[in-house]
């Protein structure tokens, strides 16, 4: 399970089918550093269109900084390095002529903690439609805020007070703000990072019934510490261990028939 | 907010600019120096500029030393025209002047001042001698017995110094030594104390600065205590405690005469015919330097200097008097209305 | 039953009286601290206030007098023969008030004694009658009813602060002029009317005709400069420090500098004014924008040491939000760290600009510690500033100027207390929740 450091080759091999028919985006040989930790090692998994694709793991297995290279949000931290590929329907977002802005506008993410602006409902979910200059006037921006409400399930209960303050709703209210806010741009791929670890369990229900219907439309990668969740959203998981993608396959396949040992234990409870 | 500073990083630019145009022209005099000489000097002024059709001169009160250097700094707008001074201007400055194109410098006398030795009126007055004075503060003092060698200063109260002076310990209000009034107190005071011991005095010409160590250093031990610039915080103080003595200036005194006395030096009390008549040991000249080349140049020079050297100004009955300026006698204003009226510039020796 | 859960039930039982046992008898003790330092804190609160009573007590009870002068009505001749209608602006003033003493007090003959009786009116009284003439021509001829300020001696007396018993010699005000001022008085001739001139003229050596408002315009141009120099370029730097700057030695020396320029002694930004502004690229000395330039300097530190501490204090989750849905970096910035941050920052800039309000030690060295009597007009006329006004007055050898030194505290005092204020009103303006 060691990684061959020494020879710049690939000590580890996932087990499990790494790739499908037309993938969204394509990940190979991703490899992340922190200075000198390696904290993602040569990681190669296609990512599926309209489909929910979870990555579970022990804390510290590195799928939070795996999704975080997907929008290159890992930028942001000095002395973050990532090395390999990562396509976006043919593209390198990591060339160097690609631009963070309109890539981020493509792969949206909604992060731990809700976080929403501390500016009114409709403020924030038209924050991105304006910076992106997707609406031409008053009335297409009020669409974009209605629509992406309603496909975020909060637009029943907000459609009357939509210039309160966001962090004015409750936690699962502001994570479904959130993801608002992130479709309201129609991105293609939306990343979740521990969407619900805030929530209490009747937000997190509603979040989850959300994901399976943003799935229609988006395709969605969800990093989650839930193996419950995983399971009912998913319908691909991967597992990271150490950094390492252990094990990737069909949900209901890994979560029945593990065929690394590692997965196994993890999934029976043994560790994590 | 990216639009509020863009609209301040344009004012600031314009306001750069016009600044720059601006600052081309002075229409109104400058002057620096004493701090001594301020109060007269801002009286004048006002009265000059509320009377004339001049702009008020303005009047920075920067310390004699420090006014000289700015004035000899050069001939210029920047520059400032006239130098006040509570001493006479040395032959070093004057070089300096001269090596920054300042060639032609007026000499105003203006009047004298005093420096008290004041206490509370509590107490009765003392009547103290120089001599006394040197005893009384000098860090070092020649030896009891008389012989030629120095001792650390033993006196505790004013009848150690002296057997008619009272018996009260020696407790002296004093300016710090960047001031004008320290240096003169410490070069008429205490130098003419010291110079009554022969052969401190023979010193004078076999080892210079071994004679102003001992004239010019003043004790540490707490008697003599620094009490700051501020004069009024002196009177204070000495309405707080009785026994001590403050050092300042004459006009001070003559605004507060209800609450302190002056002591009299060598047995000449501080008012104004004393000093006047150069009785009084501790008082010295102030005055006044003007550079010849603004006259002309910078409007009202010479109409400020003409409102100084009026009578009505520094006369007997004048209102620099009122202020506490010891006028000089006739003669002696009437040589220094003329070299200011012909702009005869000083002979350097 | 596993083997930790065991354990934890053999616990409870041996020891579970015990326990509570000990806590209970540690609870007084914990107390008993806990009171001790509420009342220290107490104490601390207590002297502090008292000493600030103390403080604006003696200010206000010195000051407050500053804010009324004494007048006294007399009736002046404007005789036509000393006021050529070509000549009014000079005049023979003093002449027309001293003829009116005289025609009051006829038995005054001695040389000495007249002129004690024109010492009791301000000079000021002459400056009033000479505007009062030049604005209304028709006025000559008659005889004026006018309220004119008195000297600063009678002044003093009036208010109380020159005592009667002590020997005329020792004392400013003599006994005849006692009498004088007795017999206007009963004759109702004397009145404290609020002073108009402390607020609207400038600097004088005569303490009733000397004014505040000069030296709290130069101060208000000297904060203009400040302000709208350090603002924007402290902003700016803060800004790109703390979001642009990739962290690098430079920056880390950067910041380092920053940091002890702060803790650097005031009159050294006096002196570099001096070499720069003034020497190098020739700005007038004693100008407010020489003056706003130094205090730039001396505030720049402590704004940028302070936007970046409020920068600093925004959440990562709202720039990552931002990141998140595809602003770019200047977006992330403006749009929502810097309005979250702006309360922070504008509470360092008002105590930055607070500093420089009270500040003379660099102002000393550019030439704004200076006797100033024209009001200033213009970023380059000559000024002084509201501190530089106290030092000066405190130095000043009439008593009259112990209650106006006070009196400027109490103004300097205020205008402190009304940029706190704004401070105060600003921050609740701008300040957001999240």
């Amino acid at each position: 399970m060691e990684t061959n450091e020494s020879t710049g080759q690939k000590g580890f091999q996932t087990v499990g089918e790494t790739k499908v028919e037309n993938p969204r985006m394509t990940c190979r040989d991703v490899n992340v550093y922190y200075g000198d930790k390696h904290a993602i090692k040569h990681v190669g998994i296609d990512i599926g269109r309209n489909q929910v694709i979870a990555m579970i793991g022990p804390s510290g297995c590195g799928k939070s900084t795996f999704i975080r290279c997907l929008n290159r949000m890992n930028d942001t931290i000095p002395r973050c390095r990532v090395t390999g590929e990562i396509l976006l329907d043919d593209t390198n977002i990591y060339d160097r002529d690609i631009d963070v802005v309109p890539l981020r506008a493509q792969v949206g993410m909604v992060f731990q903690k809700p976080n929403p602006f501390p500016k009114s409902i409709y403020d924030n979910v038209a924050y991105g439609p304006r910076i992106h200059g997707l609406a031409q006037n008053k009335a297409e921006l009020d669409e974009y805020v209605e629509t992406s409400l309603k496909r975020a399930g909060l637009w029943e209960e907000v459609k009357d007070r939509l210039d309160h303050s966001g962090t004015s709703l409750s936690g699962g209210q502001q994570q479904r703000l959130c993801i608002a806010r992130t479709i309201a741009v129609s991105p293609e791929v939306i990343l979740m990072d521990e969407p619900c670890s805030a929530l209490d369990p009747i937000a997190t229900a509603k979040i989850e019934g959300l994901i399976d219907e943003l799935r229609t439309h988006y395709t969605i990668v969800i990093v989650t510490h839930s193996m419950q969740q995983a399971a009912r959203v998913s319908q691909r998981t991967a597992y990271f261990h150490m950094g390492d993608l252990v094990e990737v396959g069909i949900t209901d396949k890994v979560f029945t028939n593990p065929r690394h040992k590692l997965t196994e234990d993890y999934i029976t409870g043994r560790f994590g | 907010m990216i639009r509020i500073i863009v609209v301040l990083a344009a004012a600031f630019t314009t306001f750069t600019f016009w600044t720059c145009t601006q600052s081309e022209s002075r229409n109104y005099v400058s002057i620096v120096g004493s701090s001594t000489v301020y109060p007269f000097a801002a009286v004048v002024a006002e009265q000059f500029g509320r009377t004339t059709r001049f702009r008020t001169p303005i009047l920075e009160s920067t310390g004699s030393g420090g006014g000289i250097k700015l004035f000899c700094s050069g001939v210029g707008l920047e520059h400032p025209d006239i130098a006040n001074a509570s001493r006479r201007i040395k032959k070093s400055e004057v070089d300096r002047c001269r090596e920054n194109g300042v060639n032609e410098i007026i000499e105003v006398k203006i009047g004298y001042d005093g420096i008290v030795l004041a206490s509370s009126r509590k107490n009765p007055p003392m009547s103290i001698s120089r001599k006394d004075i040197f005893l009384a503060l000098a860090k070092e003092i020649p030896d009891l017995s008389g012989a030629e060698k120095l001792i650390a200063n033993p006196h505790k109260t004013w009848k150690d110094v002296n057997s008619s002076l009272p018996d009260t310990k020696i407790e002296v209000l004093g300016p710090p030594p960047t001031s004008g009034t320290r240096d003169a107190f410490v070069e008429l005071a205490m130098e003419g104390g010291a110079k009554t011991f022969s052969w401190i005095k023979d010193l004078k010409k076999k080892d210079k600065s071994r004679y102003k160590a001992i004239c010019h250093t003043i004790r540490e031990d707490g008697a003599f205590i620094e009490a700051g610039e501020n004069d009024n915080l002196i009177i204070q103080k000495l309405e707080a405690n009785p026994d001590a003595v403050g050092i300042f200036g004459f006009s001070f005194l003559e605004q507060n005469t209800d609450k302190i006395q002056g002591s009299s030096v060598d047995g000449f009390e501080p008012n104004f015919g004393s000093i006047a008549k150069g009785d009084y040991p501790v008082s010295r000249p102030l005055f006044m330097y003007v550079k010849k080349s603004h006259v002309g140049v910078i409007p009202g020079i010479k109409n400020y200097i003409e409102e100084f050297t009026s009578d009505k100004a520094w006369g007997e009955d004048g209102y620099l008097a009122d202020k506490g300026m010891i006028p000089m006698p006739k003669e002696e204003r009437e040589k220094y209305y003329n070299d200011a009226r012909y702009l005869v510039p000083i002979e350097i020796k | 039953m596993n083997n930790s859960e065991y354990k934890q039930k053999a616990l409870d039982k041996s020891s579970s009286g015990r326990t509570i046992e000990m806590v209970n008898k540690s609870l007084s003790r914990r107390y008993k601290a806990e009171r001790r330092f509420r009342r220290y804190g107490q104490v601390a609160i207590i002297i502090s206030l008292g000493f600030l009573c103390l403080l604006f007590i003696s200010i206000i009870s010195k000051g407050y007098p500053a804010f009324y002068q004494t007048f006294i009505q007399i009736d002046v001749f404007l005789d036509p023969d000393v006021l050529p209608k070509d000549k009014l602006s000079t005049a023979n003033y003093p002449g027309l008030i001293k003829k009116s003493l005289s025609s009051e007090f006829p038995e005054v003959e001695l040389r000495r004694e007249k002129k004690q009786l024109y010492g009791m009116v301000s000079i000021g009284a002459y400056y009033q009658i000479r505007k009062m003439v030049m604005k209304n021509r028709d006025m000559i001829g008659t005889t004026q009813t006018v309220w004119v300020p008195v000297d600063d001696d009678i002044d003093m007396l009036a208010k109380g602060h020159i005592d009667r018993n002590t020997p005329e010699l020792e004392r400013r005000v003599k006994d005849i002029q006692l009498a004088w001022f007795d017999r206007w008085d009963k004759a109702g001739k004397i009145k404290k009317r609020f002073n108009t001139t402390f607020f609207t003229s400038g600097d004088s050596r005569e303490p009733e005709m000397s004014g505040i408002w000069g030296a709290m315009a130069g101060s208000l141009y000297v904060l203009v400069v400040t302000l709208l120099l350090s603002f924007p370029i402290g902003v700016a730097a803060a800004v790109y420090l703390e979001e642009f700057a990739s962290k690098s030695r430079w920056v880390d020396l950067i910041e380092v500098n920053i940091n002890n320029l702060a803790a650097v002694p005031s009159i050294v930004f006096g002196l570099l004014g001096l070499a720069i502004f003034i020497n190098f690229f020739g700005l007038p000395r004693s100008a407010p924008l020489v003056g706003g330039l130094v205090l730039t300097l001396m505030t720049l530190p402590i704004i940028i040491i302070a936007s970046r501490a409020a920068l600093q204090s925004v959440p990562p989750s709202i720039r990552q939000a931002a990141l998140g849905v595809g602003a770019s970096k200047m977006q992330t910035v403006f749009h929502h760290v810097f309005p979250l941050a702006l309360p922070g920052i504008l509470t360092g800039t008002i105590i930055g600009i607070s500093r420089a309000l009270g500040e003379t030690a660099p102002l000393l060295m550019i030439g704004m510690v200076a006797f100033i009597v024209d009001v200033p007009g213009s970023f380059t006329d000559p000024s002084t500033v509201l501190p530089v006004q106290i030092y000066l007055w405190a130095d000043s050898p009439e008593r009259a100027f112990v209650e106006r030194t006070s009196a400027a505290i109490l103004v300097l005092l205020a205008l402190l207390i009304a940029t706190n204020f704004l401070a105060v009103l600003l921050r609740n303006r701008f300040e957001r929740r999240w």
